[in-house]
């Protein structure tokens, strides 16, 4: 049986597939809440949360429980609708990035053909979603991080599609599962060797995507208290955290999956290698965080228009030449 | 149907009653441009460290004007010293600067003696210095952690509260409290340093230097903060001049002064250290002047450890709480850790003293601010604010 | 460099009405200057030309009015001196303000403002600093009726190494400047008496009439310009108010120059 070209299996397929990766998203961000602190308290030399659960590993849960249970604070003034629109703005395009990307040989939800141009095309909602949350919230700390958000997220998009178009090039297809496949097994036929400035302005691009130190000047603490988000509290402020989380494990898989060779691996291959390539992506995510300071706002853009962006199309340009050549 | 324009953000403030603000808000919209931001930072912020708040008229992120608003921990030590006794008002001078309290027991304390002449014995200036120099890494080291922590990085601040901790347990043992220590007496100081005292100290000196090295690693020659600091906030010698600046601050502007070496008071005539002056005036130069200022107190504690001599740590007949000041007045400077703290004892012989003014280093230092911060972007204001090393008690006293 | 005898001089040609140089082991100042309002900003710019900081200024309450003290220290040197202006009137007190010159003086003068309620006239935002700007609070630092010293009775001052003649702060039991005494004492105890607190306003007021116009034109005007208008002003009008002062005491005249 078929729906417009949709098998009902596949689309039973698709259902569940969303209900798990909602289930990733949140276990992930309850993981990464728990790994980011005891990965800072390593870092800075004390124990990180331990009293809740054996080595705190409850903390996270008792942090998500706590949230659910504050009041929803909403300030005078706000434009109630796009104040409430906005978390959720946030969190639910994420769970259309996923669709595409491959976990496993067979755990994909939709091997969709062009699956770099749905990834690139929701990302952007993320963008929208924070400038909202700013322009509603009838903040000036909230109006000035949404206006960061919006010339940081826009900026620095055009290297990242650069960057992944490369690989395109090089391997010819739009399909996640078949940029996978196009890797070996080994890890030296992986991408990042054979695209490392590709690799590196992604790795770059990625950091600032998420909002992540030392990029997350539209969080901007020192100055902007909170950025888009100051206004936000208890779930309001928990989806924006989550979909912070998603974020990053969504451009970590994509980076496993471009440059990383996917689910291939040296043994063995199969999911575990997808989870083990992007939790070490995010590991690194977490780790320059707690070790660089945040650049300055025309710094950040500076990076991106002056260095990332000629680079990213030279790139682009020898991949070409090269392919064309071999 | 959006009621967002009900309370503008951009208020255009020639129309009256768009902005609605207190006094001081409205003191400072009155100049500014129609169609500016004015934003309030703090009193509750992250980066005004404390209570301060700073009003600033934004175009875009440029500050074009801006005006710091004092007193929200206004204590009124100077009123209180009029109704205390001389003694009875010492362990005030914990409480003004909770970073640099022995710099203030040092000021107040000796301004009293030197109005009544008192000397105190040997041991007792270089326990002095001890606890002043150890107290001024301290207070070195929370700057340090606090301004980078501004500047976006979170790990460095519980580096330096770690080496902190270290003098915290040393001081705790002569002054009995980390924090708000109150040590000085007058002729001498509270306790004497027992041999755990000195040992730690011993172990604590290799440490911190080598932890200083890590620190230039890891953060003074990190890319991104240079650039954070490098060429931001340039503060001249006349800048400083005009608004009373005192310590890292003109230190850094390639003025060498400091009290401990043009006035030496107490015993700093006797040790052997240098004092780092900056040749770039910005945030790196009072940035790298502070960093030196901790290697070279930590110069004067080895030698101060080296040589301290046996005896008495306070006079014989020192003053007892109902001390009587003698009449006159007395002005006394030290080198705190944030510039130079002076304290104006007048006294008409009384019970308690008739006048004590408190003069704060960073009073003078943060009203520099306005000027200094003009023109530059948000982010980089906020970097100059940090870079004053300001302790919000010590300014509204 | 100046030594401290140079700025002896330099006061007293700035129109100081007593110049003391007090014990600094005792006091921590080097030279003590007590000058009228109307001289206290060409005493400052003269300070500021030399390389001289404001390092804080002290308001105390006295029975013959508050004394601002400015302190002054080099940069380059260490040379700590002390400007003094007595506010007399308690009802109105008011000095000229030096933010002008020393910027970071606007602040000190503000918390002046707070504590006492002196008035620093050309200060750009002679508002609260310390204190709740829309909630004023009475100044409270004013001492009580009982409390009160006299500067005079304390010799708070010291003795005076020159002074004009019937300097009305002049410690009372005055025993090396005794020459001077006598002269002054007929002429002019009766009147600081009666008046204490009025009296250099009194003094100064018949004869600087040019400094009695600027000061209205001054307040409408914005905050730099009064600085400059008044500086003329207060020039001529310190040098005629010392012939002034010198008329009613016949014998003080070799205190007077």
């Amino acid at each position: 049986m078929e729906i417009s070209g949709i098998s009902i299996l596949s689309l039973v397929t698709i259902i569940v597939a969303c209900l798990l990766v909602i289930a990733l998203m949140v276990v992930n961000a309850l993981v990464m809440v728990y790994v980011e602190r005891k990965g800072s308290g390593f870092i800075q030399r004390r124990p990180g949360p331990y009293e809740v659960g054996p080595w705190g590993t409850i903390q996270a849960a008792c942090d998500a429980m706590k949230l659910l249970a504050k009041e929803l604070f909403v300030p005078a003034n706000v434009d109630f609708f796009l104040y409430f629109l906005a978390p959720v703005l946030a969190f639910l395009p994420v769970l259309a990035l996923f669709i595409p990307i491959p976990f496993g040989p067979f755990l994909t939800t939709l091997k969709v053909p062009d699956g770099v141009v749905l990834i690139l095309a929701f990302a952007g909602f993320g963008l929208l979603a924070n400038l909202l949350a700013g322009y509603a919230s009838n903040n000036k700390y909230g109006i000035l991080g949404a206006g960061r958000a919006v010339s940081q997220g826009v900026a620095y998009e055009i290297p990242m599609i650069l960057a992944l178009l490369a690989v395109v090039f090089q391997t010819g297809s739009m399909n996640l599962s078949e940029i996978v496949e196009a890797q070996g097994s080994a890890p030296w036929r992986w991408n990042f060797l054979c695209q490392p400035i590709a690799f590196f302005i992604y790795l770059v691009t990625l950091v600032a995507e998420t909002n992540r130190a030392p990029f997350d000047l539209p969080e901007g603490e020192s100055e902007l208290t909170a950025g888009f988000h100051t206004e936000y509290s208890g779930m309001g402020f928990a989806l924006f955290f989550l979909a912070e989380y998603a974020n990053m494990l969504l451009v970590s898989f994509v980076c496993a999956t471009f440059f990383l060779g996917g689910y291939k691996g040296p043994i063995l291959d199969g999911f575990w290698w997808t989870f083990i390539k992007a939790y070490a992506v995010m590991w690194f995510i977490v780790w320059i965080r707690w070790t660089f300071p945040r650049v300055r706002f025309d710094q950040l853009l500076n990076i991106n228009w002056k260095w990332l962006l000629p680079l990213s199309i030279l790139n682009l340009w020898i991949t070409a030449v090269v392919i064309k050549i071999v | 149907m959006s009621n967002f324009t009900f309370l503008n953000p951009f208020a255009v403030l020639d129309e009256p009653g768009t902005y609605m603000g207190d006094f001081f808000s409205n003191n400072f919209a009155k100049k500014a441009q129609a169609g500016n931001v004015i934003l309030n930072l703090g009193p509750q912020h992250p980066s005004t460290h404390g209570v301060l708040r700073v009003i600033v008229e934004l175009y875009g992120e440029y500050v074009l004007r801006s005006e710091p608003i004092l007193g929200y921990l206004h204590r009124s030590h100077e009123k209180m010293a009029e109704h205390k006794t001389a003694y009875g008002f010492l362990p005030n001078m914990g409480r003004v600067d909770y970073l640099n309290a022995i710099g203030w027991n040092w000021a107040y304390t000796a301004a009293c003696e030197q109005l009544a002449g008192i000397e105190p014995p040997e041991r007792a200036e270089y326990l002095r210095v001890i606890a002043a120099e150890l107290n001024r890494i301290a207070s070195h080291l929370v700057w340090w952690g606090a301004f980078v922590l501004d500047l976006g990085a979170f790990t460095p601040i519980l580096y330096a509260f770690d080496d902190r901790e270290w003098i915290c347990d040393i001081l705790q043992r002569v002054t009995g409290s980390r924090l708000t220590m109150n040590y000085f007496r007058f002729g001498g100081v509270g306790a004497d340093g027992d041999d755990r005292f000195f040992s730690l100290i011993r172990e604590f000196i290799p440490l911190m230097r080598e932890r200083l090295k890590m620190y230039k690693a890891l953060v003074t020659d990190n890319v991104i903060l240079r650039r954070r600091l490098e060429g931001i906030g340039p503060m001249d010698a006349d800048l400083c001049l005009r608004y009373g600046a005192t310590g890292p601050l003109v230190r850094a502007a390639g003025v060498p002064r400091d009290v401990r070496k043009s006035v030496p008071y107490g015993i700093y005539d006797r040790f052997d250290y240098n004092i780092p002056v900056s040749p770039v005036n910005d945030n790196f130069g009072r940035y790298w002047v502070r960093m030196e200022e901790i290697s070279e107190s930590l110069k004067i504690v080895e030698q101060a450890v080296e040589r301290i001599p046996p005896g008495k740590i306070i006079v014989d007949k020192a003053p007892k709480p109902a001390w009587k000041l003698p009449p006159g007045e007395s002005v006394y400077s030290v080198e705190g850790a944030r510039g130079e703290i002076c304290v104006h004892v007048i006294s008409d012989g009384g019970k308690s003293p008739y006048r004590v003014k408190l003069r704060a280093p960073g009073f003078s230092n943060l009203s520099v601010f306005a000027e200094a911060a003009q023109g530059t972007i948000l982010a980089d204001a906020i970097a100059i604010l940090g870079s004053l090393d300001l302790v919000i008690p010590e300014i509204d006293r | 460099m100046m030594t401290t005898d140079a700025w002896s001089e330099a006061f007293r040609e700035a129109g100081a009405l007593a110049v003391t140089r007090p014990d600094y082991k005792r006091t921590g100042l080097e030279l003590s200057a007590h000058l009228p309002p109307e001289s206290l900003i060409k005493a400052a710019e003269r300070l500021y030309s030399e390389g001289f900081s404001l390092l804080f200024i002290t308001t105390a309450d006295f029975s013959e009015g508050f004394l601002v003290t400015y302190v002054f220290d080099s940069f380059t040197e260490h040379k700590r001196l002390a400007l003094r202006v007595l506010a007399g009137d308690r009802k109105d007190p008011r000095v000229p303000s030096i933010a002008h010159i020393f910027q970071g003086a606007e602040w000190h003068e503000r918390e002046s403002y707070d504590f006492y309620g002196v008035i620093f006239e050309g200060n750009p935002n002679l508002v609260p600093i310390l204190f709740p700007g829309d909630d004023p609070i009475p100044p409270p630092h004013p001492k009580s009726q009982e409390a009160i010293a006299s500067i005079r009775k304390l010799g708070f001052l010291g003795e005076a190494e020159w002074a004009v003649a019937g300097w009305e702060l002049a410690p009372e039991p005055a025993k090396p400047a005794a020459e001077a005494k006598p002269a002054a004492k007929p002429a002019d105890k009766p009147a600081a008496e009666a008046k204490p607190a009025d009296k250099p306003v009194a003094e100064a007021k018949p004869a600087d009439k040019p400094a009695a116009e600027a000061k209205p034109a001054a307040e409408a005007k914005p905050a730099d310009k009064p600085a400059a208008e008044a500086k003329p002003a207060a020039d001529k009008s310190a040098a005629e108010a010392k012939p002034a002062a010198d008329k009613p005491a016949d014998g003080g005249k070799e205190g007077g120059k």
